[in-house]
């Protein structure tokens, strides 16, 4: 199985470089078949080689790059280049039938092994645990404490900051909201200030620049140092880019958020405090399923979940640390 | 003429619809030798029922007077077009796009169905590079852009311009603009949807555009080569205008020109846009550097692909034009309705601007009283619309309908896009087009 998927991995990163070096010497600036980065395309390939159902569209990316190969002007150039592609193709055909024979029926079951928690971490990586919290929960102070007695960074608004930073984004438009951006209604706008948005945010809607450039500094971050994350969908970030990563979600009972949120902000009324926890709440899985697709607070999307009212804060950082020691 | 001289024709398509398919190198390999066999399939037995010399005679009579003006505004188009790029990080996302839909179409109206496909074509796909699924968003480039645009001006699409040339006034398609906004409120409604629904999916699988730098900088290189553009549009114009004017015609109103082959004659207005154009694609070609084209990934293939494909669709479907135009009149059809739908239906699959003027014709011979006075008669203003619409609306139903379409696909093909096969392009078509111009005749021809 081992081999296998070594061989795989093997001709998916050829299929992936050939892309590459077509794009390169036709020095198009259109756009190419993969363009993703190179680990996460390699990924997909190999999926893609590994399915009997999916066979098809590997030969069509296939197709496109061929397309694209055959309009290099140079000559030898290009012979070199189909010859590659030629030799990528007849590997693709005659790929063992045996390995698409053995489609695996449940992919996500398959991949609990491969994530498994024992052997997730290698020592090239850096202990990242991402929390997802439900407001008031007293999950932040959790993550805090965790951190501290883990005696690595603990990131929360810090990130939201050096992103608007980096966009150089007023703070007026969007604040924080217990991890995650919430951005102020629409004003009306003149004419001059929408230009100046678009150019901004290359086109795109602010509060999505907000997030590609939250999931690009999350990864760099997770590639440089250990830290402890609160929300900002950093779990499924990390998941996607395939960087290792515990994951955490802390919740507690409706009743027991209102008193805990009351107790801290004494000037709302009981009502009040129900209706901004369910409407948070509402706006944080609203977030949470636009960028990730998967459900916030579903314990399947975690690797725990706790009811911090079940342990207190003291309880929840000693359980997380039992779980940590479990990775290695 | 018999029926069975369409065969060739229904058989040319049935090869671009399903051999890229079945055997796409082989199709992509054998194109030039399929088209001519198809061809001569045609003429062989045309040339035995009718004599060599009418054969001869129609074959020229449809590339010098109908294909070759057709598919040198093309390259020009393609020429100059591809010579103009835009640089800068702007990112494609469904608002982005949406704009992008609605400059595209308006523009179409202004230099053309097929100026403005080849002109936002590149900077479309550029935007959407980051993306995975974008055969949605060329399919209604296509439905748009290459087509619904054009319904403004003579200029936007070839079966206006010669409605134009048959006493059209200029302005009076721009009568069609509550249709057009209306066709394009819905379609781009739909699109938002279906491209937001497949960005958050992308978004979901990790995928994002490179937008680490804050403000993008965008700027237009090649721009001189607008000028080009214009130069073509402004003979295409010329050309119409000039065949309408006694000096160049001759006694009996025929357009005069270079006499080839009996009947056949290239006009001297049609000598004069095609020399315009060739010369603008020439010196927009000499004046730009190569830098420009190897950024926008300039290859002569899809030209060539269209250029082969519409030679052998153009000979080939000159008995399907001839029945047509003999049995105009005995159609029975008399509703804007029915002329939305005839016109419109046969433009899906044959040329469309012969299918125009064929409906023009038998609306005109109708002998109505009231409505725009053209040259083939009096033809009253719903009925013109029904024939306008039908005619420049359904060339987005195939790939075939209108020659930009041909092109989009060919240019998204080549840089990474999964294009929809002939068949799933006409599925997208009946899905989504079928349902709004159903709604169009009852809001507009009914």
């Amino acid at each position: 199985m081992g081999k296998k998927k070594e061989m795989l991995r093997e001709l998916a990163g050829r299929i992936y470089d050939l892309d590459v070096e077509v794009y390169e010497r036709l020095g198009s600036s259109l756009g190419r078949v993969f363009n993703q980065e190179r680990e996460q395309c390699i990924k997909e390939l190999v999926k893609l080689m590994d399915s009997k159902s999916k066979s098809h569209i590997l030969r069509s990316q296939l197709a496109l790059i061929s397309n694209m190969a055959r309009t290099i002007g140079d000559t030898d150039t290009r012979d070199i280049i189909m010859k590659k592609y030629e030799g990528i193709l007849q590997e693709v055909t005659i790929l063992p039938k045996s390995f698409a024979s053995e489609d695996i029926l449940d992919e996500k079951m398959a991949q609990l092994n491969e994530w498994n928690l024992e052997e997730r971490f290698s020592q090239d990586n850096h202990l990242v645990i991402c929390i997802g919290r439900a407001y008031g929960c007293g999950g932040s102070e959790i993550g805090f404490v965790l951190a501290d007695s883990l005696k690595i960074n603990y990131y929360d608004v810090e990130i939201f900051n050096e992103v608007l930073k980096r966009m150089e984004l007023e703070q007026d438009d969007v604040e924080d909201r217990a991890g995650f951006p919430a951005f102020q209604p629409a004003q009306k706008l003149t004419l001059k200030q929408r230009l100046k948005d678009i150019n901004r945010y290359h086109g795109l809607p602010k509060r999505d620049a907000v997030f590609f450039n939250q999931c690009d500094l999350i990864c760099d971050m997770a590639k440089r140092e250990d830290f402890v994350v609160m929300g900002r969908c950093a779990d499924a970030i990390l998941t996607i880019n395939n960087i290792p990563h515990i994951s955490i979600y802390i919740t507690a009972p409706f009743e027991q958020r209102v008193r805990r949120v009351m107790k801290i902000n004494k000037k709302m009324s009981e009502k009040q405090v129900r209706e901004h926890i369910r409407r948070l709440d509402r706006k944080h899985a609203k977030y949470y399923g636009y960028y990730t697709g998967r459900g916030w607070g579903h314990a399947e999307n975690y690797d725990l979940c706790i009811n911090s009212a079940s342990y207190g804060i003291e309880g929840s950082v000693e359980l997380i640390r039992r779980m940590i020691r479990r990775s290695g | 003429m018999s029926l069975w001289f369409c065969i060739p024709f229904a058989g040319l398509l049935a090869c671009i619809a399903v051999l890229p398919l079945l055997r796409a190198e082989w199709w992509e390999r054998y194109r030039p030798v399929i088209v001519a066999a198809w061809s001569l399939l045609f003429i062989i037995p045309f040339a035995v029922t009718y004599g060599a010399g009418t054969a001869l005679e129609s074959v020229l009579e449809c590339i010098l007077n109908d294909y070759l003006t057709f598919i040198v505004l093309l390259f020009g188009l393609f020429c100059v077009a591809g010579n103009i790029t835009l640089e800068g990080d702007l990112a494609g996302s469904p608002r982005t796009n949406m704009v992008l839909l609605v400059i595209g179409t308006l523009l179409s109206s202004c230099i053309g169905t097929t100026g403005a496909s080849m002109l936002m074509v590149r900077p479309v796909i550029k935007m959407n590079a980051w993306r995975e699924k974008r055969s949605h968003i060329m399919v209604f480039f296509i439905f748009l852009i290459s087509n619904l645009g054009g319904c403004l001006t003579p200029i936007g699409d070839p079966p206006l311009l010669m409605g134009f040339s048959r006493g059209v006034p200029f302005f009076w398609s721009l009568r069609l603009f509550p249709i057009l906004v209306f066709n394009m409120v819905i379609l781009l409604f739909i699109f938002y949807w279906i491209d937001r629904k497949a960005y958050r999916k992308e978004i979901a699988q990790g995928r994002k555009p490179a937008i680490q730098k804050p403000g993008m900088d965008i700027h237009l290189q090649g721009a001189h080569n607008l000028f080009f553009l214009a130069m073509i549009v402004a003979s295409v114009i010329l050309s119409g205008i000039l065949s309408g004017l006694p000096f160049f015609q001759d006694a009996e109103g025929n357009v005069l020109g270079i006499s080839v082959f009996k009947e056949v004659r290239l006009t001297y207005p049609a000598l004069i846009e095609i020399f315009v154009i060739l010369a603008a694609a020439f010196l927009s070609y000499k004046t730009t550097g190569e830098e420009i084209r190897r950024k926008n990934h300039f290859t002569w293939d899809a030209i060539q692909e269209v250029a082969v494909l519409f030679v052998g669709i153009f000979i080939t479907m000159q008995p399907a034009l001839e029945i047509l135009r003999s049995m105009g009149s005995s159609l029975d059809i008399t509703e804007p309705f029915q002329m939305f739908w005839t016109t419109g239906g046969l433009s899906s699959f044959l040329d469309n601007t012969p299918t125009y003027l064929v409906f023009l014709t038998t609306a005109g011979a109708m002998g109505f009283t009231e409505g725009v006075a053209t040259s083939v008669g009096m033809i009253p203003a719903k009925m013109l619309t029904a024939i306008s619409c039908g005619a420049v609306f359904m060339g987005a139903n195939t790939y075939i309908g209108n020659a930009p379409n041909m092109m989009v696909k060919s240019i998204s093909d080549e840089n990474g896009i999964c294009m929809p096969s002939f068949f799933g392009y006409f599925f997208w078509a009946v899905r989504i087009l079928l349902p709004v111009f159903l709604v169009d005749t009852i809001l507009f021809f009914l």
